[in-house]
């Protein structure tokens, strides 16, 4: 079948269809992103938090941008190349913008892993710290520890709630460690006696057997409210009585208990819940904090451990802290707490509990030196530092004042300090560790009041971060797959059709430029606002 | 738009200019974001910035739409549709605003 105006022009809109479906396509993409920035805008004017502004590293986000920009003019340059009938050009320019495409996938899956590595916690007292959860060996182990804890001697498993997946993860945990606090006879006859040793198959079997006992019951209720209802009609007085009559719903309830009362024997027992107690003494068990919380998360103290599918662990909640190598401080939520309470913000900072540790209390006390010595350098002026400057202590300063003293930096100018600060290029994609051992605390766990890694779940920045540079990396992908479908499968159609093979490229470009505008706002608005 | 092979050649000079003009204007952005001296209003980031930030990405853009999409000399229909689009997104951003003006918010709408 030919597919009509592929290269001329349709005579009542004087454009080719690929065009006007292009364009009509680019106008619900403006609507999409103008929708997801206006989202953007009033997360952050209404936020109840600081907003963490100018907070992404600029390097890899400038580099991108001049990535795209290239690619824009590369893509044009090959479209007029097929315009010139030079295919080899053409060749040259698509590759260029296929590998900007490609290096731009890169950086961004750079920058996406520096993040998802970056640890921050809230503290109690709505003081952040920012740093790495995991051990800082050169080549080792990535993986952040910070699970919940807990020295259980008794697990009791919600069997409507409960998840094959759950007990595949913790069965490991449980099994030969647990057993059954009290004998369970199910319906199907089944018997598992006292002191039974937990396992998927007796939970699996109970399941079921509950499945059934309330399928069971429940068809016998639906008899009985039909029977009653039934019944209801029949009765004299209560003809042509509407549904919600008072009598008539009297009449039901009352038939309703005699009818269940006559029934009893045929309803089935309905076990919801199994109890295990551990074996020998309490047992060690550690869960990832998503899964679960903690009742009460004071080392030594009873507590709880509820896993998201109900499963409820008891016995002494464990040391579940999380040790983290600071590089980054904040103390703005606190400043805006305390500001709320009437309090004076100098003395929620000094009374905070991170500063009951020296190491922190040194490096507030260096930044507290690098602050003098800027309001001194703006003494003269209309200007006076900001919060971020006053209240956020970020990795550039902890790391390059680590060496020098109190008394050292108070013999400095402000310049002379901000020189000490290593240059963006150390900390391409957020702070390095490898360079600096960032100074280590150890954070209770009944001291975070939130902890995640920098992804969507820390807050609504990120959120909005990781939506929309996520949707524009996938229209990058998109975008890419179709100018390469053109370089590595148009030659053919060159050497038949070249106008409507041009029209592809132009239109596959139009798209191409308008995922470069979407950075062209992205860039300074994600990382320099 | 250009459809011969002559004014063809002719633009190619025009979008070496805009890509470095774009190049450039990128390099001003983030100066007046980094740099003290290009830091309007007051210190730090404020709505100088920010109106200064966004003003450079709104010629960017232009440029890119107006050269590199054709929208210099395209069909009028084209015009419509990505007017269309534009007014859309607008309209969205709009009726975000209006519901944070919704009365829902105002304690004393319930009579409190």
């Amino acid at each position: 079948m030919e597919i009509p105006y592929i290269v001329e022009p349709r005579k009542d809109t004087g454009l080719n269809n690929s065009k006007i479906a292009i364009w009509l396509f680019l106008a619900s993409e403006v609507m999409l992103f103008g929708g997801l920035f206006s989202g953007y805008i009033f997360l952050r004017i209404y936020a109840d938090y600081p907003w963490p502004e100018r907070t992404l590293p600029v390097l890899p986000g400038l580099i991108n941008t001049f990535i795209l920009i290239a690619s824009s003019i590369t893509v044009v340059f090959a479209w007029v190349a097929l315009k010139l009938g030079n295919w080899r050009k053409f060749q040259i320019h698509m590759s260029i913008t296929l590998a900007c495409a490609a290096l731009f996938m890169v950086f961004k899956a750079v920058e996406y892993k520096a993040k998802l590595e970056h640890q921050a916690i809230r503290l109690d007292d709505y003081t952040v710290i920012e740093g790495h959860a995991y051990p800082q060996v050169k080549g080792g182990d990535k993986k952040i520890t910070k699970n919940l804890n807990i020295k259980a001697s008794q697990v009791q498993i919600d069997l409507k709630r409960i998840d094959d997946i759950y007990y595949e993860t913790m069965g490991a945990q449980y099994e030969g460690k647990f057993t059954l606090a009290d004998r369970l006879e199910l319906n199907s006859g089944t018997v598992f006696e006292k002191d039974t040793e937990i396992s998927k198959s007796m939970i699996d079997a109970a399941k079921e057997d509950l499945i059934k006992a309330l399928a069971n019951n429940s068809n016998i209720n639906i008899a009985v409210a039909r029977q009653a209802s039934s019944d209801a009609g029949d009765q004299p007085h209560l003809k042509g009585k509407r549904y919600y009559d008072k009598d008539r719903k009297d009449f039901i309830a009352k038939r309703t208990k005699e009818l269940k009362t006559a029934e009893k024997d045929n309803y089935a027992d309905v076990t919801e819940s199994l109890t295990f107690k551990s074996k020998e003494g309490k047992v060690d068990i550690s869960v990832n904090p998503r899964w679960g919380k903690l009742s009460n998360s004071k080392e030594g103290e009873d507590g709880t451990l509820k896993l998201k599918d109900e499963t409820l662990i008891s016995g002494t909640t464990a040391n579940s802290s999380i040790e983290i190598h600071v590089d980054g401080i904040d103390f703005r939520h606190t400043v805006m707490k305390a500001v709320e309470k009437g309090i004076d913000p100098e003395a929620a900072i000094n009374n905070s509990w991170l500063l009951k540790d020296a190491g922190m209390k040194l490096i507030w006390d260096k930044h507290l030196v690098s602050v003098a010595k800027l309001e001194e350098s703006l003494v003269g002026t209309d200007h006076v530092p900001t919060d971020v400057e006053l209240y956020r202590v970020n990795w550039q300063e902890i790391a390059g004042l680590e060496k020098h003293s109190i008394a050292d930096l108070k013999g400095m100018t402000h310049s002379e300090i901000k020189k000490l600060f290593p240059g963006d290029i150390e900390g391409f994609a957020g702070p390095n560790h490898g360079k600096v051992t960032y100074p280590a605390i150890t954070v209770p766990r009944e001291q975070v009041r939130f902890e995640a890694v920098f992804s969507p779940r820390w807050n609504t920045y990120y959120a909005t971060y990781f939506t929309i540079t996520g949707l524009h990396g996938l229209h990058i992908i998109g975008g890419a797959l179709v100018l390469g479908y053109y370089l590595f499968f148009g030659r053919k159609m060159f050497d038949s059709n070249p106008e409507w093979l041009a029209n592809r490229v132009e239109v596959g470009g139009l798209f191409w430029h308008f995922v470069d505008l979407v950075w062209i706002f992205l860039f300074p608005i994600l990382y320099l606002m | 738009m250009a459809d011969s092979p002559e004014e063809i050649k002719k633009h190619l000079t025009l979008y070496k200019i805009i890509g470095a003009t774009l190049f450039v204007c990128t390099v001003l952005t983030v100066a007046v974001a980094k740099i003290e001296l290009l830091d309007f209003g007051a210190r730090g980031f404020d709505t100088a910035d920010m109106v200064l930030g966004l003003l450079i990405a709104l010629f960017k853009s232009t440029l890119v739409a107006v050269v590199f999409m054709h929208l210099s000399s395209e069909k009028k229909m084209i015009y419509w549709l990505f007017g269309f689009g534009l007014i859309g997104a607008f309209f969205l951003m709009a009726i975000t605003a209006f519901a944070f003006a919704d009365p829902i918010h105002y304690e004393g709408f319930f009579g409190r």
